[in-house]
């Protein structure tokens, strides 16, 4: 029933409080929403339609374009998708710089969540930190695979190169340097009282009510679920390191954040512990003719877990040289459609950021 | 540096003043996002420039349109357009809205961005660094300068052409025209 | 060789039996160690997801679509994980055909919540309607196509060289 003083605004693509494009509208009665609902779409590109126009090796650029902050997990999701059609091996070597390079990635990701979660709250100091040190993994990326956004360096058979001289030393000296700020992090945004104050019980969501909603990720971690796919169904070197799942018991934004911050930690263990157990040998299984290649014919179906959740592909190849049906099952796509809409009911327009940022929503995910 | 040529400023003071302040309107329109955030923080420092992000297009006066652009999209950013005050520079990033990009043949996305709104400049790369960012903003700057940088101007004369092909991609658009209208102009063309 | 996961709760092989022998007419096959595919009918979809949700597979990762022309059908496909409460590794893919002519499809929502926006997406982009759906609207696209856009009939690269390459530059026109 429309009262006289509902009104309907919008919080669109040009905001300053939006990370990405994307649009909510909002029906508001005075300070507490009524009703909200997403509306994606600007970042829609038809991209398992492009793909099916392109052989396989010339979807390995178009893939990683996806999800800008972390392209390493959607190349990891293609490659092993398409091994497992074409029945390819990987070279021992290659997954263990596959773990480091994703757990790099991971490292970014997270960064980039507190560089945006920071500054939407006022912590500005944090995040001009956070992206000073994502910066100087961007640097080391650069020195592995040529650039510092997209990638395109995990291939169908292993890696593109090996690592040079001198890399490990270089990233155990930056994972140092970051390592040794952690106490002002800290001080600073982490054990701070007025983010205490300002994230406590909001965006508050159930053990029962994610599980009915298809969360994944640290909304599931956060709520006291034990979910993690890299103990539940390892892939690369995951079975062979030892490394924990943080959680934490409440499930509201200061519970998501804690977890970011104890993933961090766990992500520097791995890589410590992968460098130490990396055999010699081959990166690289060559495939006979990529430009000519078919792969026969099935379907199957692999998964990831991101630096946002369960990241999936759905493959259908008919025996040619081009993908039958691409699909992918990105994470922000249940968070962002059902289970910002779910929250943002009775929340006041001053707490939208603060909900939508502590999700994780990343736009391009949810429009492919 | 001829931030402390105290004669030039005296010459020239609009020209001085549009060229070391030139605000950027916060709108993450494409993939290119991805690079503006390191941009804008204190490694590769754009306040050093005189660059730096604000809130509503009604305070800035630098519109960068950073990567591919969707139809919905489009619309958002020619109504950002629209409502930034003259004199406005608009600077492409990345190389989907030079010619398509990578994304040539897709369904939603435009090609050549300089059919519907003017293009002062372009910076090709997928992504562009850091450092491409600061050599388009000293390019503005000599553009300023020798008064080429006039795409505000472009839009006021050639409006009518500008309108109708926006109209013609979206049929007929809710907002009114910004300036008035001669249909003399558009009369010959074909639907 | 890795080693082999220990399979907590219950074995594929047993819960491929237990399948088999409730519901007729159905073909089941393991594939992979972890995955079983299940191709059914359409009228057996809702219960064999009934089934499937109570035995513990109770998280629905995705609900794809793939346009077979030749074939003239479109396959509908239901991908369930576990959140590991009461046992059941893996995933299950579920398969089934409809007509490729005015296609039609129940929902699944009051079984699983969250299959809403999946549904939107694929009545947007293949055509497919689906009965008892709260809402149907716009998703992603910005106007409507004579053909679905993700079907095999529509060529994008035609659709690109009408629309968009016939709008002149503004300096030609001068």
């Amino acid at each position: 029933m429309k009262t006289e003083r509902e009104l309907e605004l919008y919080f669109g693509p040009q905001h300053i409080g939006m990370v990405g494009n994307f649009s909510i509208t909002l029906k508001v009665e005075g300070d507490r929403i009524i009703e909200a609902s997403a509306n994606p779409g600007y970042l829609h590109r038809g991209f398992e339609k492009l793909m099916e126009y392109r052989t396989w090796i010339q979807n390995f650029p178009m893939v990683c374009r996806i999800n800008v902050i972390e392209p390493d997990s959607m190349e990891m999701v293609y490659a092993m998708a398409v091994e497992k059609l074409a029945k390819i091996e990987v070279p021992e070597r290659a997954n263990y710089i596959r773990t480091i390079v994703l757990e790099l990635a991971r490292l970014t990701s997270h960064l980039f969540g507190c560089w945006a979660y920071a500054n939407m709250l006022g912590f500005d100091t944090v995040a001009q930190w956070a992206m000073y040190h994502r910066d100087l993994l961007l640097d080391l990326f650069e020195e592995l695979t040529g650039a510092r956004v997209y990638h395109i360096y995990i291939w169908p058979g292993g890696v593109r190169r090996d690592i040079p001289k001198g890399f490990k030393d270089r990233v155990l000296n930056t994972l140092h340097t970051i390592g040794s700020c952690i106490p002002d992090y800290d001080n600073t945004f982490f054990n701070n009282r007025l983010f205490y104050k300002r994230a406590k019980n909001i965006g508050k969501i159930s053990k029962d009510e994610a599980k009915k909603l298809g969360a994944t990720g640290q909304i599931l971690r956060a709520a006291g679920i034990k979910y993690d796919i890299r103990k539940v169904e390892p892939y690369a070197v995951y079975d062979k390191v030892n490394f924990e799942i943080p959680t934490r018991e409440d499930g509201d934004a200061y519970s998501r954040v804690w977890v970011i911050r104890d993933e961090m930690i766990q992500s520097v263990h791995i890589i410590m512990q992968c460098f130490e157990k990396m055999p010699q040998g081959e990166v690289y299984n060559r495939v006979p003719n990529p430009f000519k290649w078919k792969i026969p014919k099935g379907e199957t179906y692999v998964r990831v877990e991101s630096s946002r959740g369960e990241l999936g592909l759905y493959l259908v190849s008919n025996g040619e040289d081009k993908p039958y049906r691409v699909h992918f099952r990105t994470p922000s796509y249940p968070h962002g459609l059902i289970i910002l809409e779910k929250l943002l009911k009775n929340a006041s327009i001053a707490d939208v950021g603060n909900i939508m940022i502590s999700l994780y929503v990343v736009a391009p995910e949810i429009d492919r | 540096m001829d931030r402390t040529n105290i004669k030039k400023w005296l010459k020239t003071p609009d020209k001085m003043s549009q060229k070391y302040s030139l605000w950027a309107v916060y709108f993450c329109t494409g993939c290119g996002i991805i690079e503006i955030p390191p941009v804008i923080t204190s490694r590769w420092d754009a306040e050093r420039f005189g660059v730096i992000p604000v809130a509503t297009p009604r305070q800035a006066n630098l519109f960068l349109i950073t990567g591919y652009v969707s139809l919905k999209t489009l619309k958002a950013i020619i109504r950002t357009y629209e409502l930034m005050p003259d004199p406005k520079y608009t600077v492409g990033f990345g190389s989907c809205p030079i010619n398509g990009g990578m994304y040539w043949d897709s369904y939603n996305t435009i090609k050549h961005l300089d059919k519907y709104i003017p293009v002062d400049g372009w910076i090709a790369g997928c992504m562009p660094r850091p450092e491409a960012i600061f050599i388009a903003v000293t390019h503005l700057w000599t553009m300023i300068d020798k008064e080429m940088a006039t795409g505000y101007k472009r839009y006021k004369e050639n409006y009518e052409y500008y309108r109708h092909n926006q109209e013609r991609l979206f049929g007929k658009l809710e907002w009114p025209p910004l300036y008035p209208i001669n249909e003399e102009k558009t009369e010959g063309e074909g639907n | 060789m890795r080693k082999k996961q220990k399979v907590k709760g219950i074995k594929m092989e047993k819960l491929k039996d237990e399948i088999a022998s409730i519901f007729k007419e159905i073909k089941v096959n393991i594939a992979q160690d972890t995955k079983l595919i299940i191709s059914a009918k359409k009228e057996q979809v809702l219960n064999l997801l009934r089934f499937l949700k109570d035995k513990g597979y109770n998280h629905l990762a995705l609900i794809s679509c793939v346009d077979w022309i030749e074939e003239k059908e479109f396959e509908l496909v239901y991908i369930l994980g576990s959140y590991l409460e009461k046992g059941g590794k893996g995933h299950i893919i579920l398969k089934t055909r409809i007509h490729r002519k005015k296609p039609k499809f129940k929902t699944i929502i009051p079984i699983f919540e969250n299959a809403e926006p999946y549904e939107r997406e694929i009545h947007e982009l293949f055509g497919v309607d689906f009965e008892g759906h709260p809402r149907l609207t716009h998703l992603f696209l910005e106007r409507d196509y004579k053909i679905p856009p993700f079907r095999k009939d529509f060529d994008t690269r035609e659709y690109v060289k009408e629309v968009f390459e016939k709008i002149p530059f503004v300096e030609d026109k001068k």
